[in-house]
């Protein structure tokens, strides 16, 4: 489903490597964690996925689509097919919950049909059925990132990827928001997930790649935190 | 993207940004208004001219008491005699002079105390100072030499006029109203553009979220730059529509109405432009407005909002 072949990115010549010789083939319906400490290049190989940043050298297929050969103005149809969580949620913060995750369907022409049966189904999915007329700052921060996961699904899209999704979470919300995902992942989308949570890495035992300075330094089945070794 | 919520999203947009798009409303309604005046101008230097030339005639000025310089006014105010030799010279002229009348110093005098109703000036000029005139309409207007060398030293002629300099003047004037209006245009026409773009700019950025989330799930370009795009255009439409009113008024009330009434007593020219040539240039300031929005925000969208 994605696949990174010898990929190496720097932001500006002269700069340090962000991701140096990355090989990487995360298979359709697998459930992956990329960890490593802050500045290891997790966050630049999601944004190499969504093509928010193009490789310097590499060869980068997602759902696919060889993203060098992309045009940039097919670049959104790329996207459809990848749902996005962030640490900070990224809510509209004047929409109810229910409107922040029909927006995205607005946003793509979905009819009020598909609007009105989607939304409450996708709530539904990360429990969130009845409190779909809330305003975002009446949520928790555990319910406000389950919109947000709700909102990256609405659209059905094979891959998600979530970027932190608990780094502003305490441990209990963050296990039930990795279980969401984790549900997700079962019903078979392909879920990548940067995080540097040692407590959830260890409990959901799941593929894990561990980043040291933009380099892959370990590439595990169902592997844990600890066993992450500095090289 | 369903136009019910294409629609939505461009008032929201409108709303919370209303005072910029109060002010590219404003700017375009001035630049357009001084585009049209100048356009107006030249349609009217353009249409006119030649009707003007054709209807212009030669007045010729006969003595008063008070005219003394003129050679043919040696003897003082002209005579019935001398009166009635121009006329007759004026027939043996034809058929170059096609029409020809007589105004008489009394005539003369209450179109000039018409003129200057307002004027406290008026109390201090006799009668007798308002020369009486022959008004000559020539078949070649541009033969107004021919009608000179005839009377200027004729006795009992004060002065011989082409009405043609008078129109001239006037043309001049026109013409640098246009040029000064185009000119005006022009700059006001910059200002619309940094304006549009820095409205652009700002509205960006109050809602960069959404168009983050609109990248994020995959809007293509278009639909993301296109409420911004329709926003532009539609406060452009709305100054291009005040500007149209605002010349249709200038043409209506200030043209039609009162310079004509002004010109029409003054020599019976009244071939101005009107509201028909302002619909002519209107379908040029509605398309130029919405151009300007559209490739403005275009271009400011491609610097400012990244897709």
């Amino acid at each position: 489903m994605i696949t990174m072949e010898r990929v190496s990115l720097r932001y500006a010549k002269g700069d340090p490597w962000a991701l140096e010789d990355v090989d990487l083939d995360v298979t359709r319906g697998e459930f992956c964690f990329v960890v490593g400490e802050s500045g290891s290049g997790k966050s630049s190989l999601l944004r190499l996925v969504i093509l928010e940043q193009r490789p310097t050298s590499g060869r980068v297929l997602v759902a696919g689509h060889d993203l060098g050969e992309l045009a940039p103005r097919r670049v959104h149809l790329l996207r459809r097919q990848i749902g996005t969580v962030f640490q900070d949620f990224r809510l509209l913060s004047g929409k109810t919950v229910a409107q922040n995750v029909a927006y995205v369907l607005q946003v793509l022409g979905a009819s009020r049909h598909e609007i009105k049966q989607r939304v409450p189904e996708t709530l539904a999915l990360v429990g969130l059925d009845g409190k779909g007329k809330r305003l975002p700052h009446e949520l928790s921060g555990g319910e406000q990132q389950r919109v947000a996961i709700a909102r990256a699904m609405v659209n059905k899209p094979p891959i998600l990827l979530a970027d932190e999704p608990t780094g502003n979470l305490d441990p209990d919300t963050s296990q039930d928001i990795v279980a969401i995902l984790d549900r997700i992942n079962r019903a078979g989308t392909t879920v990548v997930m940067a995080t540097h949570d040692t407590t959830i890495v260890d409990r959901f035992r799941k593929r894990v790649v561990q980043l040291h300075d933009g380099v892959v330094v370990r590439d595990q089945a169902e592997g844990g935190y600890r066993e992450v070794v500095a090289p | 993207m369903r136009p019910g919520f294409l629609l939505g999203e461009v008032g929201n947009g409108l709303r919370r940004n209303f005072s910029m798009f109060v002010s590219v409303v404003l700017v375009t309604m001035v630049s357009l208004f001084f585009l049209g005046v100048g356009l107006l101008a030249q349609a009217q230097v353009n249409t006119a001219k030649g009707e003007w030339y054709d209807r212009v005639q030669v007045s010729i000025f006969l003595c008063t008491p008070d005219s003394t310089d003129a050679p043919g006014c040696a003897g003082g105010a002209v005579t019935p005699e001398q009166r009635d030799q121009v006329e007759s010279d004026l027939q043996g002229l034809e058929p170059l002079v096609t029409e020809y009348f007589y105004e008489s110093n009394e005539e003369a005098y209450e179109r000039f105390t018409e003129q200057f109703r307002n004027s406290s000036a008026l109390d201090s000029v006799p009668q007798e100072s308002i020369p009486a005139s022959f008004r000559v309409n020539l078949s070649d207007p541009s033969r107004y030499e021919v009608i000179r060398a005839a009377f200027e030293q004729a006795p009992g002629v004060d002065s011989v006029e082409d009405q043609r300099e008078v129109v001239d003047r006037l043309f001049a004037f026109l013409g640098a109203l246009s040029w000064g209006a185009l000119a005006l245009a022009v700059a006001m026409v910059v200002c619309a553009v940094l304006l549009i773009s820095t409205t652009i700019r700002l509205t960006a950025w109050t809602r960069r979220r959404e168009t983050a989330i609109q990248r994020m799930v995959g809007a293509s370009a278009f639909s993301i730059h296109l409420p911004f795009i329709l926003e532009t255009v539609a406060a452009a439409l709305l100054g291009a529509a005040l500007a149209v009113a605002l010349l249709w008024a200038t043409v209506r009330f200030g043209i039609s109405g009162f310079l004509s009434e002004l010109l029409a007593g003054e020599s019976g020219l009244v071939s101005l432009v009107g509201e028909r040539d302002l619909w002519l240039i209107t379908p040029f300031l509605v398309g130029g407005a919405i151009l300007l929005a559209v490739v403005t925000a275009w271009m400011a969208l491609l610097r400012h909002v990244r897709v």
